[in-house]
């Protein structure tokens, strides 16, 4: 039998120094939470990638562009349904540091070949209608205050126009996406425009097309259509990779480097540092409770119960504080989404992501009460009743 | 006015060595987790910026920020090679001056996944621009006009094909790696080629940047004045330096943002476990605090003595945190480059730096966590102090 309210007594006993206990807990896990959920972010366009598109890029980079007559040819291959050309506009508003992505695409087949995206507000066919058009991502309206009807002027870094003045787009619509394989934070606008402002000598920079997004109709094998394409093109002008989305998603997280090794190495160094100070807490009371060990053990407790009631303190301890950590990460979710959004779409404290904060919590709780509860259940009435404090 | 003895605090840390050594650690984990942020950006920065020469100018398209978006017609960079008498020549009156594609290619890494590698188009003279900047290590320097390239070092262990004597597949055009080159900068992870060969394998029959040698006492600033509004060719003059030291820029914001961001976080978690050490130690230590108020020591003395232990624990924490990082100095990572999405190879640097900012960290931490307990001991009286057991 362990008396429960010994265990909230003890911890109530040392007020500030629970209290403190509990809040570095709460901040580690909270740490935990956020670095986990970057990880997260960044891997989200793979997991959410749908099967039924493909990519093709240039082999070479992707920073090649492909041939306009590479679109044709391509929608001649059996079980492409339709394509949608992407192309990186690379432009900002007002200030480089204003930076989100913009996409020259065809705007008809975007809706088709992303069944996803859906307009919030505004119409398509005011999108459809008008060259000079874009939506905008729900995320990036809000955050320059761009609404439905308004121009959005965006400096073309990579499309500089002849007279050194921003492309004025006219917002037709804002957009959300019902999955994280498109994000909210883009611009889309129509490929013509940019096509035929390059021919004109309103704007110069790379002609030709970043991506071909191909939508694979029902009953068609992706991996087929993949290799067709391959082998249409392998000699050239221009070698192309077809992939699926995923791979192509993937891409992007291995272009960022080792991140997931760098956080694990951070997520370490802080489960270290706060298991030590939990530690330091619970080696401090249990040696504060050795007497009252004795008088536990004197009265007939047993060693179990003995047991019991350190390592109790420990999961309450670190309960308390893993809860508040996860509770913080959670309800900061909006506010990192709103900081960092353009920069780590995606970002999202899902639910496997608190699932390994409980984890990690549980782990902390029974490390740090285990040497305290062991050396209690060991201790000899006598010994206990003789310690001084 | 009477301290009391240092040995006194000292020898109290020691005889509290089990919570000493815990939160020795635990402020030891937290300063270690920061360095190793901070290391890393250290050796990204020091990789660029360092390696950059005064003498070495560097020419961009108006606009571009880096050599990826610039872009120089072939014969707008003929026209500018050709007209600046501010160019340095060699023994024989050949102008140092030399144009350079510059593409981001995907390489196959050698254990897996795909990286991004810079590939830089060169010409015969900008060997002897870069001159010892550039130094062969094996095989040979390649020939004007063959298919030939050479390899930085850091790509030999981990780029497919970037070996001696292999082929290297550029679209459709094979290429036999000559030679190895190593460098202090960023070159030191680019493949180099001949520029007219690798302009017409990638089908990119542009330049990205033009770099030259500067006349001794030649002003830039009027060079750089004058070029931006020069009519034929605008462009956008820096020393190398200044080029290099810019595409530090985001990724060392995001590091040190990380680092800040961590600082914050995890120290909170340290100060909290350091006031509860110094909480703990004050509370078995009031009979003595009692004695030395009765033997006269002033309360500031008390402070100063509690502030001082708590100081001596934020330090060997600071020296405890840099010796778990200090490993870390010289081993090989990679990162992106967020300027031109190319992985670049460098080595964490432990510098000095890094080291005083962890210490006066780990203090500073030590010393917040002190100060309440501190204020605690000072406001004790005497008689009360001695009843207390």
């Amino acid at each position: 039998m362990i008396p429960f309210t010994l265990v909230t007594k003890n911890l109530a006993k040392h007020k500030l120094r629970f209290v403190l206990t509990v809040l570095s807990l709460a901040v580690a896990i909270f740490l935990l939470c956020v670095l986990r959920s970057l990880v997260v972010a960044l891997n989200a366009g793979v997991a959410d990638a749908a099967a039924n598109r493909v990519i093709v890029q240039s082999r070479v980079s992707l920073f090649v562009q492909l041939p306009q007559s590479y679109g044709p040819k391509l929608a001649q291959v059996d079980g492409v349904e339709c394509f949608a050309r992407w192309n990186w506009f690379g432009g900002y508003y007002q200030d480089p540091s204003n930076f989100f992505a913009q996409f020259a695409t065809d705007p008809k087949e975007l809706f088709d070949v992303y069944p996803e995206i859906y307009l919030v507000e505004g119409s398509k066919a005011d999108f459809l209608a008008n060259r000079k058009a874009c939506v905008v991502g729900a995320e990036t309206a809000a955050k320059y205050g761009v609404r439905v009807g308004d121009t959005f002027p965006i400096i073309g870094a990579l499309y500089p126009t002849a007279d050194g003045s921003a492309w004025d787009f006219q917002v037709a619509g804002i957009y959300r996406s019902k999955k994280k394989s498109v994000d909210e934070n883009t611009l889309f606008f129509h490929y013509e425009f940019l096509e035929k402002s390059l021919e004109s000598g309103f704007a110069s920079g790379p002609s030709g097309v970043g991506i071909f997004v191909l939508k694979v109709a029902p009953g068609f094998q992706p991996v087929e259509v993949m290799s067709e394409v391959d082998a249409m093109f392998e000699n050239g002008p221009q070698v192309v990779q077809a992939t699926s989305e995923s791979e192509f998603q993937a891409q992007f997280v291995s272009m960022v480097g080792n991140v997931p090794l760098l956080v694990s190495s951070i997520g370490g160094g802080v489960m270290i540092a706060i298991l030590l100070a939990v530690l330091n807490t619970m080696l401090m009371s249990a040696r504060e409770q050795t007497r009252d060990i004795g008088v536990l053990k004197a009265l007939g407790f047993t060693d179990g119960s003995v047991f019991g009631v350190l390592i109790l303190q420990s999961f309450v301890l670190c309960g308390l504080g893993g809860l508040l950590g996860i509770v913080l990460a959670k309800m900061s979710e909006p506010a990192v989404v709103k900081g960092i959004g353009s920069m780590f779409p995606g970002y999202q404290v899902t639910n496997p992501t608190l699932l390994e904060a409980v984890g990690a919590t549980a782990a902390i709780g029974f490390l740090a009460g285990i040497a305290p509860a062991l050396r209690a259940r060991a201790l000899s009435v006598i010994d206990a009743l003789r310690a001084v404090r | 006015m009477a301290l009391v003895p240092l040995s006194y605090n000292l020898r109290s840390l020691a005889v509290r060595w089990s919570a000493t050594l815990l939160t020795v650690f635990g402020i030891g984990a937290t300063v270690a987790v920061l360095s190793g942020v901070l290391a890393l950006q250290q050796g990204f920065e020091t990789l660029f910026s360092e390696s950059g020469r005064e003498d070495v100018i560097v020419f961009l398209r108006q606009g571009a920020t880096n050599e990826g978006d610039s872009v120089f017609s072939l014969e707008r960079a003929q026209i500018l090679m050709k007209t600046l008498p501010e160019i340095a020549v060699d023994e024989k009156g050949v102008p140092l001056v030399s144009a350079e594609m510059y593409l981001a290619v995907r390489r196959k890494k050698i254990d897996g996944g795909e990286s991004y590698v810079p590939i830089r188009g060169v010409s015969p003279l900008s060997f002897d621009i870069y001159g010892d900047g550039v130094r062969i290590i094996e095989g040979r320097r390649l020939v004007g006009g063959a298919d030939e390239v050479i390899v930085g070092k850091k790509l030999v262990n981990r780029i497919r094909d970037c070996q001696v004597g292999r082929t290297l597949t550029l679209n459709t055009t094979p290429f036999e790696v000559v030679g190895v080159f190593d460098s202090d900068g960023p070159f030191a992870s680019e493949i180099w080629g001949d520029r007219n060969r690798i302009g017409e394998a990638l089908e990119r029959p542009v330049q990205s940047r033009i770099v030259a040698i500067l006349k001794e006492g030649t002003d830039l600033a009027a060079l750089a004045e004058r070029m931006d509004s020069d009519p034929q060719v605008p462009s956008k003059v820096l020393t190398e330096r200044e080029y290099l030291t810019s595409q530090t820029q985001a990724l060392s914001f995001v590091l040190k943002g990380l680092g800040f961001f961590l600082a914050l976080v995890m120290g909170t978690a340290a100060v909290f476990t350091a006031t509860n050490t110094m909480l703990a130690a004050l509370a078995s230590r009031t009979y003595e605090i009692g004695i030395l108020l009765a033997l006269g020591y002033r309360p500031h003395a008390i402070f100063l003595s509690f502030l001082f232990e708590a100081l001596v624990l934020g330090l060997a924490g600071g020296a405890v945190g840099c010796l778990m990082a200090l490993p870390l100095n010289g081993v090989d990572t990679g990162a992106m480059n967020f300027q031109t999405f190319t992985e670049v190879a460098f080595a964490f640097r432990v510098t000095p730096q890094v080291m005083v900012t962890a210490v006066v960290f780990a203090v500073m931490l030590g010393l917040i966590g002190g100060t309440w307990p501190a204020l605690r001991a000072a406001s004790m009286r005497p008689t009360e102090a001695m009843r207390r057991v």
